[in-house]
């Protein structure tokens, strides 16, 4: 058994509270985000059931972070609407207790501690304080959690913000390039970790560019190009057909944004 | 808002910024009041206002440093980018600047408080040691070290609300700085008495500084928490509205 299967055997599993039975945890309508003259996410609309894990692909500049950070709350829509659980991000009334997101592998202060981090986390958003721990033991940072940020590698940056992500022992879990930095073993620890989060009826959207690995750990994809979905499709139903992930990945968004 | 609270504070004190600057003033008062102690002549030294001067320069280096911690509550999280997870646990962005408001303005009345009683104290020693009778009373001391505190923690709201304005660290950081060190001093002449009503000079007409040209300290504490409440409601509105990058 793996660190992160024993580990998170010992983590309570996700609570199923979603609003009404089978309906999706995320729900992406008609989702528009202009700047200006350009979109850069243009009437986009997906939605991701329980207990699955999705790959949220896409070339550089196609709309991936932007449609993140307008799903929790972090930027206003032009048109359409991003639901989580039913609601807005800001409606929920403990989003930490729903929701666990990354956005950034380096949204630290460099002078606080890793612990600190967190407890600060905690505070904010009324989590029992002795998560802390418990999500420190989870990422394998218990031994450096009294030092200050700035002497972590990217690396342990990552698994920190994955801490952070995990205290409220979220029911949807959304990660913007978690595997940046982090090596052969940490990357395995990723997959090992989101499957088993899946299995215990978790939900995850993952953006990333690493498709081999994302082959290994999703059940399904989505793809964007140009702010518009390029394609929704499983996983086995690519592979019923014959076809890799890359392939079909580098058809559907060749002379999209870079 | 009793969880924003104890976050915010926790934020602040677990960061080597706060106590940075809490030293940094602390050395800055006791540096200026020392060589105004010192440099001035006795003849001038003897005269109450001169002293109200002096022993002022906790009130003025006490605003300026609370108004920079409460800039920093909101720029540092932006520089760092700890706005992030800040805005995803507690999406009431309303709610999180007026958290900052309440933390920094007990911060910096702290600060206020401290830095008054380090200028009077070192003015009183030199003022002594120097053989010149002190003009000023009980409740002269008290104005000062009480209206430093009060000048302080609302200048700490400003720095919180400007900050929410402008969002970049060194713009904000220098404009609050070039605002009460260059500024205000350029106001005189036909604008002395529109200079009565400027923010950093109702700081010191709080603290009873220029009792005689400057408004009352009841009038100026209300004047200033007016300055303080608007800048902190812009903030918070510029907060709530923009998108976070």
């Amino acid at each position: 058994m793996t660190s992160a299967e024993k580990i998170y055997r010992a983590t309570p599993a996700p609570a199923p509270t979603a609003g009404s039975p089978g309906s999706p945890v995320v729900e992406i309508r008609s989702l528009t985000k202009r700047f200006g003259a350009i979109a850069a996410v243009a009437n986009l609309t997906f939605s991701l059931e329980r207990g699955t894990v999705t790959g949220f692909l896409g070339p550089n500049g196609a709309g991936k972070t932007t449609t993140l950070r307008l799903l929790l709350g972090l930027a206003e829509p032009t048109g359409g609407e991003a639901l989580v659980f039913g609601h807005r991000y800001r409606d929920l009334p403990q989003p930490a207790r729903r929701v666990g997101a990354v956005l950034e592998s380096s949204d630290f202060h460099p002078a606080r501690s890793g612990r600190d981090h967190l407890r600060a986390l905690t505070l904010a958003g009324e989590l029992p304080a002795g998560r802390v721990d418990e999500v420190l033991e989870l990422v394998e940072l218990s031994e450096a959690a009294a030092r200050a940020v700035k002497t972590y590698s990217l690396g342990m940056r990552q698994r920190l913000g994955l801490a952070a992500a995990l205290l409220g022992e979220p029911e949807l879990l959304v990660l913007d390039e978690p595997a940046n930095g982090l090596d052969p073993a940490g990357v395995h620890w990723l997959r090992t970790f989101l499957r088993g989060f899946a299995e215990q009826g978790g939900t995850a959207l993952v953006s990333s560019h690493i498709l081999a690995e994302i082959a290994q750990t999703v059940d399904q994809v989505v793809i964007i190009d140009r702010g518009s979905i390029a394609a929704s499709m499983r996983i086995d139903e690519l592979e019923a057909r014959g076809k890799g992930l890359e392939d079909v990945y580098l058809a559907l968004t060749a002379g999209g944004a870079r | 808002m009793i969880a924003q609270l104890r976050a915010e504070l926790f934020k602040q004190l677990s960061v080597p910024t706060t106590a940075g600057l809490f030293t940094g003033l602390l050395g800055l008062v006791g540096l200026a009041a020392a060589l105004h102690g010192l440099g001035l002549t006795s003849e001038s030294l003897a005269a109450r206002d001169n002293q109200l001067m002096v022993f002022g320069r906790g009130e003025f280096l006490g605003a300026l440093f609370a108004a920079l911690l409460g800039a920093m509550s909101i720029t540092g999280e932006i520089r760092h980018g700890t706005i992030r997870p800040t805005f995803l646990v507690s999406p009431w962005r309303s709610r999180v600047v007026a958290a900052k408001v309440a933390v920094c303005a007990v911060i910096g009345a702290a600060f206020g408080l401290a830095a008054s009683a380090l200028a009077t104290g070192v003015g009183i020693g030199l003022l002594e040691a120097r053989g010149i009778d002190l003009q000023l009373d009980g409740g002269d001391y008290a104005l000062l070290i009480a209206g430093g505190a009060a000048a302080s923690a609302l200048w700490a709201a400003i720095g919180v609300g400007v900050a929410g304005l402008v969002r970049d660290q060194a713009p904000t950081l220098i404009g609050i700085s070039a605002w009460l060190l260059f500024v205000e001093g350029l106001f005189g002449g036909n604008l002395a008495d529109i200079s009565k009503f400027a923010p950093g000079t109702l700081g010191m007409a709080i603290s009873g500084q220029e009792p005689d040209t400057l408004l009352a300290p009841p009038l100026s504490l209300f004047l200033l928490a007016a300055y303080s409440i608007a800048a902190a409601l812009a903030g918070s509105a510029a907060t709530s509205r923009r998108d976070v990058a």
